[in-house]
């Protein structure tokens, strides 16, 4: 039997492996490739939780729009990280820094 | 399913009846369609085809949006909330708007691109969109689409032109810092909507569960879904990409970034804080002792780092992050006091940075350059726009007979009066940090006219500028504007009651 802990304990661990990638690497692609995994851990706690909710189902709704936005915000992102080869030939964000104090 | 069947028609009444709640919003949706359909088809005809559609949506929505004054209504099953406060919000949200629309125009039409300008039009008009929402939900689903698509449009307008490496820099450092928030944000909120099984955090349901919630998870809850609103107002320690993004973009989408989107967060969070610490529970005195700890870490830290920095863009980058612990601070006040002392700061605030940031637009056209040194001994040559400069310095650190010093004023009494009122200590050491760090900030504006005028300087060459004189009128306009609101702030005060 598959009880509601067992959907939290998966989610909470894709979150900490995307959390590890996002600190760990060292390539802006694989940083998305993290945030990704971070919001879909996210979005496996709505659906799991919308199993209570049977009025509103507003966990599954909140599910597809987050698909949606993440989606949109990683399309943006690969589109800037592109951008930014161009001008560094490189995506390490450790050796980007024109930028600090 | 037989359920839905019946339900459906009532459901499509309601969403019919709601959507003269929605109106101003959807003008700006409708300019948003038009300034892309203009760009792709009008461009050749008529260059400035986008920006008067801009215009004319923008001008458009805040009438539509004025005429909801005094009219509270629900829309779209309570997930739209439309109250004065709102509408006032969305007023300042929408003036703002306007003035930073009318600076991209003037900073870009001229140059050459191989890239189309009105596409930022219709970009600046999809986040104003965003803004407008967050200011009129109490709904997560629908906070959290309205901050992805202030954030989203945001880093397209940081990252659109990327003429050199530092503007590309600045959308990478965005973009990857902004996405990682979201996604502790929408961590966070799955957390909560775990405890209540509802969406809407004013509701009676939503501080039931957070009740009964257990407080190690809840305080990660929190802590997670204040990272993503902490990433959109700036506040320490969420603080670290407004530096980069801010002397990395292009001056007029600094004037935008600085001011419009941390409205729509601080009207959000308002909400949010005056429904959550109605109560005496556990997450009550949490949230209140997050907003009082940002506020009093941020105006520390935005004001003592800014004392540092030699480039002006990124000294007024610090001084607004310094300005969000003020605005956080506000917030707090506004537990005491009537929604125009807030509201009354924000629209002080908004002012004195898009005057700021103007002047430094036109600064950096004609010097080329950021660097404060390079501004050495140039007082004699642009007399009055360096002593409007110093008049919006002595506003922002909140000195007579300015109106940043009754904004200041005003918050500092609506603090003192829960401070009498309750005795806890957070709001006396809020009141001392917030004098201390306003002495503080006065030695790095004042940095200004010390190099402009006290300084003799090396002759800088003056680059040839097409137009300025447009920026350069708002400009002074909106710096005797901090004079005269100073006088009377009545002016101001009374609009918003």
């Amino acid at each position: 039997m598959i009880t509601l802990t067992h959907f939290l304990v998966v989610s909470a661990c894709i979150f900490c492996i995307g959390l590890y990638t996002v600190l760990a690497k060292r390539n802006a692609i694989m940083i998305l490739v993290g945030i990704e995994l971070m919001i879909n851990a996210a979005i496996l706690n709505f659906v799991a939780f919308s199993k209570y909710d049977k009025i509103n189902y507003g966990g599954q709704v909140f599910a597809l729009f987050a698909i949606v936005l993440a989606a949109a915000s990683v399309a943006v992102g690969l589109a800037i990280i592109l951008n930014v080869y161009r001008h560094y030939k490189t995506i390490n964000p450790d050796n980007i820094t024109d930028l600090r104090d | 399913m037989q359920d839905i069947n019946i339900q459906l028609p009532s459901i499509l009444d309601q969403v019919i009846q709601s959507i003269p709640a929605f109106k101003a919003e959807l003008a700006l949706i409708f300019a948003f369609l038009g300034s892309i359909l203009a760009t792709l088809f009008l461009d050749k005809i008529w260059k400035q085809s986008s920006f008067v559609i801009t215009i004319i949506g923008i001008v458009a929505s805040l009438i539509l949006s004025t005429q909801q004054l005094g009219a509270p209504q629900n829309g779209f099953f309570g997930m739209l909330i439309i109250d004065d406060f709102s509408v006032y919000a969305r007023g300042i949200i929408q003036v703002a708007l306007l003035i930073c629309v009318i600076f991209i125009q003037q900073h870009f039409h001229h140059k050459k691109f191989s890239k189309n300008l009105g596409d930022v039009y219709s970009i600046l008009l999809a986040a104003a969109l965003g803004m407008n929402i967050l200011t009129m939900t109490s709904n997560w689903l629908l906070a959290f689409i309205a901050i992805e698509t202030v954030s989203i449009s945001s880093y397209i307008l940081v990252g659109y032109f990327s003429e050199n490496k530092k503007q590309s820099e600045a959308s990478m450092k965005y973009v990857l810092f902004g996405s990682v928030s979201a996604a502790v944000m929408l961590y966070g909120l799955s957390l909560i909507y775990g405890f209540t099984g509802n969406l809407d955090f004013t509701s009676f349901e939503h501080i039931q569960g957070l009740i009964e919630a257990p407080k190690i998870l809840l305080s990660i809850a929190l802590l997670f879904m204040f990272v993503g609103i902490g990433f959109k107002l700036s506040f320490v320690p969420f603080h670290m990409w407004a530096p980069d993004v801010y002397e990395g973009a292009p001056t007029p989408i600094t004037t935008f970034l600085s001011t419009v989107p941390k409205i729509g967060a601080l009207v959000l969070l308002a909400r949010l804080f005056e429904e959550w610490t109605s109560t005496s529970f556990f997450f009550s005195e949490l949230v209140l002792v997050l907003v009082s700890v940002a506020a009093i870490v941020t105006m520390l830290a935005g004001n003592l780092i800014a004392l540092r920095q030699s480039n002006i863009k990124r000294m007024m980058a610090y001084s607004s992050i310094g300005h969000t612990g003020f605005l956080l601070m506000a917030l707090v006040g506004n537990l005491a006091s009537e929604p125009q002392v807030l509201l009354f700061y924000i629209a002080v605030y908004t002012i004195m940075n898009l005057a700021v940031f103007g002047l430094i637009d036109i600064l950096e056209q004609k010097t080329g350059s950021a660097q404060l040194e390079n501004y050495q001994g140039l007082g004699k040559q642009f007399p009055i726009l360096f002593s409007i400069l110093t008049l919006l310095g002595i506003s922002l650190v909140g000195l007579p007979p300015t109106a940043g010093f009754v904004g200041k004023l005003f918050v500092f009494t609506s603090i003192f009066d829960l401070f009498q009122f309750n005795n806890n200590r957070y709001y006396l050491i809020l009141l001392v940090v917030g004098a201390l760090t306003s002495v503080i900030s006065l030695f790095y504006y004042f940095k200004i006219p010390l190099f402009a005028f006290l300084r003799k300087g090396n002759e800088i060459k003056i680059l040839p500028t097409t137009s300025t004189q447009i920026v350069y009128i708002t400009a002074i306009l909106l710096g005797v504007s901090t004079l005269v609101l100073g006088i009377f702030p009545s002016i101001l005060l009374s609009l918003f009651r």
